[in-house]
């Protein structure tokens, strides 16, 4: 040994030592973590956060962890109607303790004081379409009053047109009717007819508590699933429907534990016997083991340190790195293999080396790139991802040199076939210009067929049932879960709802224009709007009263005294109730009001609308999340151009232009037939496809890396690269099979790009050596 | 919506069961008449008296319009329910935008088409024959909101429909007479299609 490699020892030495002192501060970290950590399964959690625009951040999340809560059930008799099918519904929601604020039926007293509350303000309730009536002078409310009065259906009665000559609570009233969507009221129950003449029951709620975990998600779901057994039992026939978002979040859970738990002991086990089928022994399963959980226990503790909570796709993905991290591993245990019985295990280190640590830096980056989409899951997925290689990397580095002593040498298996693979990429043309040529014209052939889609639905895989229900309710109820909403937010609640009455009239124009079907607004008004409807309330009724007397009702001059109505008095009142969901008032005095809307479609259209009022945002959740895809999916797109270009220019600068360009055809292709195999089996280009090309090119670097490795033999090169190989698709491969569609075409592209990086890989031996 | 009331029972009768009453029902296309209401409200001096003329088309719905004491035209079909007062804009509400209100309307048309399950699920019916042709038809509510509405809706008449009371819940009594009931032509002239277009 030289004073060179004596020093490279100790060098080691300290570095093993250094390594395990982290090791160990990892552990004790991973110990303080963990009992804390939350692990996240929402889908809405991997979406980005900057979603809503200028609105205050308080008040964004406030609505959309109200409107998350929300639940809503239609509960339908079957052939009599009868409502005592609700009613044992609502009784057993009642007695989950996970659910809270069950509405039920309104009974006799409830909508006495709901008419008490109109009557007593009904001078600050006035609706729109009476205050256009009032505008007209008072002859038009006095037409429209004497037409109610003569109405036989409509039940004017004496009492009421002596305490409210101008009918101001049965205009309100009406307004409000018209507003209801297709609910109506009957026996005090909301209830609506389908087109079978069958009555549903509405029935609503919300998730109790401040946080929804996902272990209460499933405790919720799997309650209901057995109330609606039971309901089924006690009266066949009834039907009942359920909407929330706790049912998707649930699913979406389900979904995701199923692929880890099927997946990933399939993964682990297929990793195992493969490591154990080429050496034969123990010790390198426990190698791969141990460099794997350090890069497991690593990726955990930074994410969680850096984002206090995995989420549940983070891990589902993360198993893909399981595979990664063998490779460091099987790279160096190939080594020691083949020359372990000539080379001290520092001199292999060194030999390998060269190989190793630009694989680690290019797969680090390529998941790190990652990090640049603004999806927490995603950002979460890099980081892991980037830290467990790295992890796993310094293990192999750090300590195998001592912990491979000993370790058989075994002449290499299936030595003349590779031999053979290897001479043909020499000699034969056939293979060395051939192969190229086909996987190009296969790049090709794929590629034209491509189609792009950045529908953001495809994350989940939508269950026919849960969709089904979300269709009928849609169609019962004209509520549609399009999660479509103009909100308009203020400082004060009175600026608030002066800039929803200068949207309203924008709204009508709206429609006229056929930009959205409909919009429900809050039926309150701002006091200076009610200030001026006293007004025209008190120039009008003269004219009312005068009207009333001639056609022969006797009755008293109106009050027309102001009544004024705060936000904070309405929102107590039982007028609010089935409203108190859209306003938002913080302790400010910051408030906001949801404008739900249905059936937009001219997006584009509405959103410059209310761009070009103050305190309006136009919050389109699913297409503006199918934008960043879109947007996202451009931008990698282009960073994945960059880096094939910053990688040709390096080898170019390496190697000469001709071999420089020659290493980069394999990168090129694995590219090219990972998108082709993805428009072959039928799924369109997204993000998740562009990510996985993203990784592609970072492994497969690692393959012609390892190949042009000036300190390694090619035969070795192509052990490892073909261990390395199995190892991924093995992990990789198994995503294919996740039910999220996302996830398996993620799982396609990347392992026919890796298969062809593997199969393209000896194109770049050197040919001086092997 | 009371004329869908009146169109219903506007045909000629010559059984004296309900059963008979109902199945003529359907066999008259377009009925017009002549109508005086009286409407007798608690705590007012004097009734309240309108009077017009009514159309029911049987494919097109139902054309009300008061002449006096002030213009009112009211107009029913499968869709909509439009109100046109002196030179205002017609009010429209359609089916979509007040379920409730058609809820109503739905049922009436069932009884329009002589459906005497729906009658009897929403009403206890009592059904009087009267001598000479004439006969009676006492309806009372069973299910919400038409109780919490009417008492009872009386319907009389020989061969047509002549006389509807609604006894309302608070006490009100609205009579409505129909005369000069006449079923010929048998499809809408032009001017009466025009009736139905907004």
């Amino acid at each position: 040994m030289t004073n060179s490699s004596a020093s490279y020892s100790d060098w080691h030495r300290r570095g093993a030592v250094a390594w395990g002192i982290i090791c160990i501060a990892l552990l004790v970290a991973a110990a303080l973590l963990l009992p804390r950590a939350q692990i996240n399964s929402s889908v809405l959690a991997l979406l980005p956060k900057q979603s809503m625009g200028d609105i205050p951040p308080a008040l964004q999340q406030g609505f959309m962890r109200r409107l998350d809560r929300q639940m809503v059930w239609l509960v339908s008799p079957g052939a009599n109607g009868d409502s005592a099918v609700a009613a044992w519904w609502l009784h057993r929601l009642r007695a989950l303790p996970l659910l809270q604020n069950l509405a039920g039926p309104v009974d006799e007293a409830q909508q006495q004081s709901w008419g008490k509350f109109a009557f007593e303000h009904r001078n600050g309730l006035v609706d729109g379409a009476t205050r256009a009536r009032l505008a007209q002078g008072g002859s038009a409310q006095a037409d429209w009053v004497l037409a109610q009065l003569y109405s036989a259906f409509a039940g004017v009665s004496g009492r009421e047109l002596h305490g409210d000559p101008l009918l101001l609570v049965r205009g309100a009233q009406l307004a409000m009717q018209g507003n209801a969507g297709g609910l109506g009221l009957s026996q005090g129950w909301l209830t609506v007819r389908d087109a079978q003449g069958r009555v549903w029951y509405f029935l609503h709620g919300e998730l109790g508590g401040d946080s929804f975990d996902m272990a209460q998600g499933r405790q919720l779901v799997a309650d209901l699933d057995q109330l609606k057994t039971e309901l089924k039992t006690r009266f066949p026939g009834a039907q009942v429907l359920t909407r929330g978002t706790v049912l998707f979040s649930d699913y979406a859970s389900q979904q995701a534990r199923h692929d880890v738990s099927r997946l990933g002991p399939a993964t682990l086990g297929g990793v195992l016997l493969l490591v154990f089928a080429l050496f034969r022994s123990p010790r390198p399963l426990w190698l791969c083991g141990l460099s794997v959980g350090i890069g497991a226990l690593a990726g955990t503790v930074v994410t969680l340190w850096l984002f206090g909570e995995l989420h549940l796709m983070t891990l589902v993905m993360s198993l893909s790195i399981v595979g990664i991290s063998a490779d460091y591993t099987l790279y160096y245990l190939t080594e020691r293999m083949v020359h372990g019985g000539s080379a001290p295990p520092l001199e292999s280190l060194r030999k390998v080396l060269p190989a190793l640590l630009p694989a680690l830096a290019t797969a680090a980056a390529a998941y790190l790139i990652m990090a640049l989409a603004p999806f927490p899951g995603l950002q979460q997925l890099a980081v892991f991802a980037a830290a467990g290689l790295t992890a796993s990397c310094l293990t192999v580095v750090c300590w195998y040199p001592y912990l491979v002593r000993g370790l058989p040498v075994r002449p290499l298996p299936a030595m003349v076939l590779m031999a053979r693979w290897l001479a043909a990429w020499r000699r034969n043309p056939w293979v060395r210009f051939g192969l190229p040529l086909a996987v190009a014209v296969f790049s090709l052939a794929g590629g034209a067929r491509l189609k792009i889609n950045d529908d953001i639905s495809q994350l989940q895989t939508m269950p026919a049932g849960l969709l089904q229900q979300e269709r009928q309710i849609t169609a019962l109820t004209g509520q549609s879960a399009d999660q479509t909403w103009f909100v308009v937010y203020g400082d004060s609640p009175e600026q608030t709802l002066q800039r929803l009455e200068g949207l309203v009239p924008r709204l009508a124009q709206a429609r006229q224009e056929g930009w959205l079907k409909s919009w429900h607004s809050l039926p309150l008004s701002s006091l200076a709007q009610q200030q001026r409807d006293a007004q025209l309330i008190a120039a009008a009724a003269p004219a009312v009263i005068q009207g009333l007397r001639q056609a022969g009702a006797d009755v008293a001059d109106a009050d027309v005294r102001p009544m004024p109505v705060t936000p904070a008095v309405w929102l107590g009142s039982p007028l609010s109730e089935g409203w108190r969901l859209l306003w938002l008032s913080l302790p400010s005095g910051e408030s906001g009001v949801l404008v739900p809307v249905s059936g937009a479609v001219q997006g584009k259209a509405l959103s410059s609308l209310a761009d070009s009022l103050p305190g309006v945002a136009w919050i389109d959740r699913k297409s503006a999340f199918d934008e960043l895809f879109g947007f996202y999916r451009v931008m990698l797109g282009w960073l994945l151009a960059a880096a094939v270009a910053v990688i040709a220019l390096s080898y170019i600068a390496r190697l000469g232009p001709r071999r420089g360009l020659i290493s980069i055809v394999p990168s090129l292709l694995s590219l090219g037939s990972g998108l082709a195999a993805l428009a072959l089996s039928g799924h369109p280009l997204n993000l998740f496809s562009l990510l996985a090309l993203l990784l592609v090119l970072g492994i497969g670097i690692n393959y012609t890396l390892f190949f042009s490795n000036p300190r390694g033999t090619a035969m070795t090169s192509l052990l490892a690269v073909t261990m390395a190989m199995c190892t991924t698709l093995l992990t990789l491969g198994m995503l294919v099979f996740s039910s999220t569609q996302a996830i398996s075409s993620f799982g396609i592209v990347l392992c026919s790009g890796i298969f062809t990086a593997f199969l393209l890989a000896p194109l770049v031996v050197p040919d001086s050596k092997g | 919506m009371i004329i869908t009331i009146l169109a219903l029972f506007s045909c000629a009768v010559q059984g004296v069961t309900l059963d008979q009453l109902q199945q003529r029902f359907s066999l008259q296309p377009v009925v017009r008449a002549d109508f005086t209401q009286s409407r007798a409200i608690a705590g007012m001096a004097k009734p309240l008296v309108s009077s017009g003329q009514l159309l029911i088309a049987r494919d097109k719905g139902l054309w009300w319009h008061q002449a006096r004491p002030f213009a009112l035209t009211l107009l029913l079909d499968d869709k909509r329910m439009v109100q046109v007062m002196n030179n205002q804009p017609p009010q429209i509400v359609t089916a979509e935008s007040n379920p409730q209100m058609f809820q109503f309307n739905h049922l009436l048309r069932a009884l329009f088409q002589a459906d005497r399950q729906v009658l009897e699920q929403n009403f206890t019916t009592d059904f009087t024959d009267l001598g000479k042709q004439g006969w009676r038809l006492v309806l009372t509510p069973k299910t919400s909101p038409l109780d919490k509405l009417f008492h009872t809706i009386t319907l009389s008449g020989r061969d047509y429909l002549e006389g509807i009371e609604l006894n309302d819940r608070q006490g009100d009594l609205t009579t409505i007479t129909l005369s000069n009931q006449r079923l010929t032509p048998r499809t809408l002239t032009d001017d009466e299609q025009q009736r139905f277009v907004f």
